[in-house]
């Protein structure tokens, strides 16, 4: 156990019992520096700078605990224990009693959490880096921003129903608000739809939670007995019910339209946020919770993720290869990853959900670093086409490289980040879903392939006398997309800082009774 | 049924007596003393609810000696001083001081009226302490007609107005009808057991047949109306929109606190063979407010179906107040009453941001709420909460009270009441959302204009809205003062 083991676990000194913070202090970290940005001043300069200066260190924040979990799990996978809930991080305190269903203030992780948490800090807080230059509704942005972390991560480490159904409501006033107020096109419009959709999603996951806390005889919302089982048709109502609100945030083919547009309809910033973070949330619902409540029922429908994620990868690979706007291209890129994802739920073996949680960590840093520079590119060459963009190598290299090398890393090539991902679900849904295996496979490649393409109209080419004043990357966006990239490389490189965590949590999520 | 005597009568009739006197000495000194400040009448008021308040905690230490474990019973065991009645009147008392305390805003409006205004708050507040001590029917007729001639004759207060008087003939024509309804209703009850006595007829009902099952939905639609729940639920939308905010969040807040305890009086010690009826009424009453919403054209239509909506939970929770699964008691009065507490709340809120915008000249149609964060800051902040505790969005603690509602009636069996209740909620939330966007996003080169909104009112506008965050921190407490209220009913 090391040193940020030691600090996290329960310690006893003179008989006093300090109870572990990490998780609370991670969730709600980014909402109290909201909340402080909310009472501050924003009318000059000065008060301006002060306000991002707060959403940085918010998100900063929110980071460094998010590390410190990880560290703290990934230092007790030798152990066995790490990646499996239950361990040193554990909070749980009473907080619903006086109700037939109680509920609890119970936060807690696994190894699927780990994997998405740690994406969703980091994004987050190059996020408010990026935000920087923004100088429209900047108290509203460092807010929305703020909240919907705060969000997002108590999604993550929510081990109640009532806590995890709060943070999903949570997440989606914030992410109206944005997408109305630093939108384009039909904002609004966009906006609304993705707060319908949300509320659907919530709705049909509070039906699963009531269900479940009545079906199962526990009269608690407690989520971390697992697996359930149910009476009757209980168990597979329950089970479609929680499935079909995470393919709602999942935004797989046929339901990805909402985000889509939501994605090619915000600014910069908020649409690698929304690319990176929304969809996976959708995912970690899908294996933690519907995966893990039923392993059983999830794997007699097996058949049915294979065929939608064959649907959704050959979809999304030929709507990437027919579209001309950036961002939509990149979201169609997004979307296959999510077919990969439902194919590993498909393979239902623990390499394949290993290999889902490598995939959402990978995919978010990659979408999230393709999201912000296709953001720069329109940005500095004011152009929303593909077909309109070209030769820009020679003006901007170092944005080129960055480019290139998120490009090569949704290919799926080795030492860099998504390989591993790709490479555990293939393997690991292979021997279920051959047809379905191959064929996500060449609709990978399709999109791969359209990426690279991309690359190349891009930025190869003679140089446009029109994009002869374009800026390459300055300081504060080497800083954030640096470290975006270093992580992709640093997880490609070394894949087995994480392997044995996402292994067990894996195991976990299967097999509960033999964790 | 315990023997009558001092000590019960002074329970149960306390908070009701303190709040008819001293309406009646606030209106006679109106009256006889023109000249006294507004501020006189609003103290006077207050103290009034303060002290009615006190009694009840004071019964609640007579509750807590009687032998029977339940309460005491005065005049012949119809009405009662339990853990519920004194929750209730405390929560009537809490509304009613809101009420007074908000008054400022209506100030200009009402004039010299502002006495009798006062008063009327407390005719209001005493038929509802009446509703929650009741068990018999003959007190039951009092306590509601009390509450629906003094809710009528506050919208009557603003008479000179026209929009405010065609609203006050409504409401009378909408009590009217539902007095009516509730009274043959209650009538062909009584025809048919043979007793005005809530447990005595619940006892009968066991095997109900096609007249008794008229009867006990007269009754209930009758009760529905001060919730505002369809079909009857016009005057509620009328009220909101033509009346001063501040009048209309008093009527509002307190029809649907003295609406909500007088549902759960009478359907759970009396009417619990009314499930279905209520179920249906229920959904209907969750889903049509929430689909006017989508076409509401003003700020104060939207918090007037809110407020239906906020009724049409109330009545979907009680589907879950009988026995649920395991044979043990569905959650749905703790529901109700915690519910209340948090619909109440953030109804005056958000007619308070209706205040402060026309004091401060803002429209209240979706154009004019552009850019309103950053012409009225404060004016924003209480609508967006206001309007986002009417809607369940967290962190605000209707969030809470959907779950409380959708788990009661799934435990009691009505999944399908759960799933119309948060259908609605949805519904309303993409609405509310909508207008709550225009306040903060849409740009407006309009002036920053200065407030200027009483303060009274503006902080406890304010406080009514943050409480929304407060009760969802403290909802362990709160559940548990309602859990202790909704033991006696089971």
């Amino acid at each position: 156990m090391n040193f940020l083991a030691q600090t996290s676990s329960t310690a006893t000194t003179s008989g006093v019992t300090f109870p572990t913070l990490v998780l609370t202090a991670m969730v709600w970290s980014a909402v109290i520096f909201a909340l402080v940005a909310l009472l501050m001043p924003n009318q000059t300069q000065d008060q301006l700078r002060r306000m991002k200066s707060l959403g940085s260190t918010g998100a900063g924040a929110a980071l460094f605990f998010a590390i410190w979990a990880v560290e703290t799990q990934v230092s007790e996978a030798a152990a066995g224990t790490g990646g499996i809930p239950g361990g040193d991080l554990l909070e749980e305190h009473n907080w619903l009693s006086s109700f037939p269903i109680t509920s609890s203030y119970h936060l807690d992780v696994d190894g699927m959490a780990l994997s998405v948490i740690l994406v969703v800090s980091v994004v987050f807080f190059c996020a408010a880096l990026a935000a920087w230059r923004n100088q429209r509704h900047v108290k509203l942005l460092t807010v929305c921003l703020l909240t919907l972390e705060t969000a997002s991560l108590g999604i993550l480490a929510s081990y109640d129903w009532v806590l995890f159904l709060l943070f999903w409501t949570l997440a989606i006033a914030p992410v109206y608000v944005l997408a109305r107020a630093f939108g384009h096109g039909h904002r609004a419009r966009v906006a609304t739809r993705y707060a319908a959709t949300s509320l659907v999603s919530a709705g049909l996951l509070l039906l699963a939670a009531v269900l479940i806390a009545f079906q199962s005889g526990a009269h608690s919302f407690d989520m971390s007995t697992t697996p359930v089982s149910l009476p009757g048709d209980g168990e597979a109502v329950a089970f479609w019910l929680i499935t079909a609100a995470s393919l709602l945030a999942m935004a797989v083919v046929p339901l990805h339209g909402a985000l889509l547009d939501l994605e090619e309809d915000s600014t910069g910033v908020l649409s690698a946020i929304f690319a990176a973070v929304l969809p996976s949330l959708g995912a970690y619902t899908l294996v933690h919770v519907a995966v893990g409540f039923f392993p059983g029922t999830s794997g007699s429908f097996s058949l049915f993720f294979a065929v939608l994620a064959v649907v959704t990868v050959v979809w999304g690979g030929l709507a990437a290869l027919r579209t001309d706007d950036l961002r939509r291209l990149i979201g169609h890129v997004g979307t296959v990853f999510m077919g990969l994802v439902l194919l590993g739920v498909a393979g239902h073996t623990t390499i394949a959900i290993t290999g889902i949680m490598f995939l959402l960590l990978a995919r978010g840093l990659v979408i999230g670093v393709l999201m912000l520079l296709a953001s720069l590119i329109q940005e500095r060459t004011r152009r929303v086409h593909i077909s309109q963009l070209g030769g820009l190598a020679w003006q901007a290299p170092f944005l080129s490289a960055f480019w290139l090398l998120a490009t090569l890393a949704a290919a799926g090539v080795p030492l860099l980040a998504v390989f591993a991902g790709d490479f555990f679900i293939l393997t690991g849904s292979f021997p279920a879903h051959r047809w379905a295996s191959t064929v996500v496979l060449a609709g990978t490649l399709l999109a791969s392939g359209v990426l690279v393409w991309t690359s190349q109209r891009i930025f190869l080419g003679a140089s446009r006398d029109t994009f002869e004043r374009v800026r390459d990357l300055g300081p504060l966006e080497l800083t954030y997309l640096g470290i975006l990239v270093g992580l992709i490389v640093l997880i490609g490189v070394v894949p087995g800082h994480f392997a044995e965590v996402f292994q067990n949590g894996a195991g976990y999520i299967l097999f509960p009774g033999a964790a | 049924m315990p023997a009558p005597n001092g000590m019960a009568v002074f329970a149960t009739m306390l908070p009701t007596t303190l709040l008819v006197v001293l309406a009646a000495l606030g209106g006679l000194l109106g009256w006889r003393r023109p000249g006294l400040p507004p501020s006189f009448h609003r103290w006077l008021g207050a103290l009034a609810l303060v002290g009615a308040a006190s009694a009840a905690l004071v019964a609640l230490r007579g509750v807590a000696l009687s032998t029977n474990g339940v309460g005491l019973a005065a005049y012949a065991g119809g009405v009662v001083a339990d853990r519920f009645s004194i929750y209730a009147v405390l929560l009537l008392c809490g509304t009613g001081l809101l009420a007074i305390l908000t008054s400022g805003a209506a100030e200009e409006r009402l004039g010299s009226r502002l006495p009798a205004y006062h008063a009327l708050i407390l005719t209001a507040t005493a038929g509802g302490t009446i509703l929650a001590v009741q068990v018999e029917m003959g007190m039951l007729v009092v306590g509601l007609g009390m509450v629906v001639i003094s809710l009528v004759g506050i919208v009557a207060m603003e008479k000179t107005a026209e929009a405010p008087g065609v609203a006050a003939f409504r409401s009378l024509v909408s009590a009217g009808i539902a007095l009516a309804l509730m009274l043959y209703g209650l009538a062909i009850v009584y025809g048919a057991t043979g007793s005005t006595d809530l447990a005595a007829v619940r006892g009968q009902f066991l095997h109900s047949a096609p007249l008794e099952g008229l009867g006990l939905a007269l009754t209930l639609l009758g009760l529905a109306y001060l919730v505002g729940a369809p079909p009857l639920h016009h005057w509620m939308l009328q009220v909101a929109s033509a009346s001063s905010a501040a009048v209309a969040g008093t009527v509002v807040s307190l029809a649907v606190a003295a609406g909500g305890i007088a549902l759960v009086r009478v359907t759970v010690s009396g009417f619990s063979a009314t499930m279905v009826l209520a179920g249906v009424l229920g959904a209907a009453a969750c889903l049509y407010p929430a689909l006017l919403s989508v076409v509401a054209g003003s700020v104060r239509r939207l918090i007037g179906l809110g407020a239906c909506l906020q009724g049409g939970l109330v009545i979907s929770a009680l589907v879950g107040s009988g026995r649920g699964s395991d044979l043990k008691p569905a959650g749905g009065v703790i529901a109700v009453l915690f519910g209340l507490v948090v619909f109440v709340l953030a109804i005056q809120a958000s007619f308070q941001a209706v205040a402060r915008m026309e004091e401060d000249g803002i429209g209240g149609d979706l154009a004019g709420l552009r850019g309103l964060a950053r012409r009225s800051p404060m004016a924003a902040v209480l609508l967006s909460l206001g309007l986002a505790g009417l809607a369940g969005l967290p962190p605000l603690a209707g969030f809470l009270v959907r779950i409380l509602v959708a788990s009661s009636a799934v435990d009691g069996g009505y999944a399908w009441v759960a799933v119309a209740g948060v259908a609605a909620s949805a519904i309303y939330a993409v609405v509310v959302l909508r207008w709550i966007g225009a306040a903060y996003v849409e740009d407006e080169e309009l002036p920053v204009v200065l407030p200027r909104t009483p303060r009274l009112a503006s902080v406890v506008g304010l406080a009514c809205a943050l409480f929304g965050v407060v009760a969802m921190l403290l909802a362990g407490p709160l559940l548990y003062a309602a859990d202790g209220a909704a033991s006696v009913l089971r």
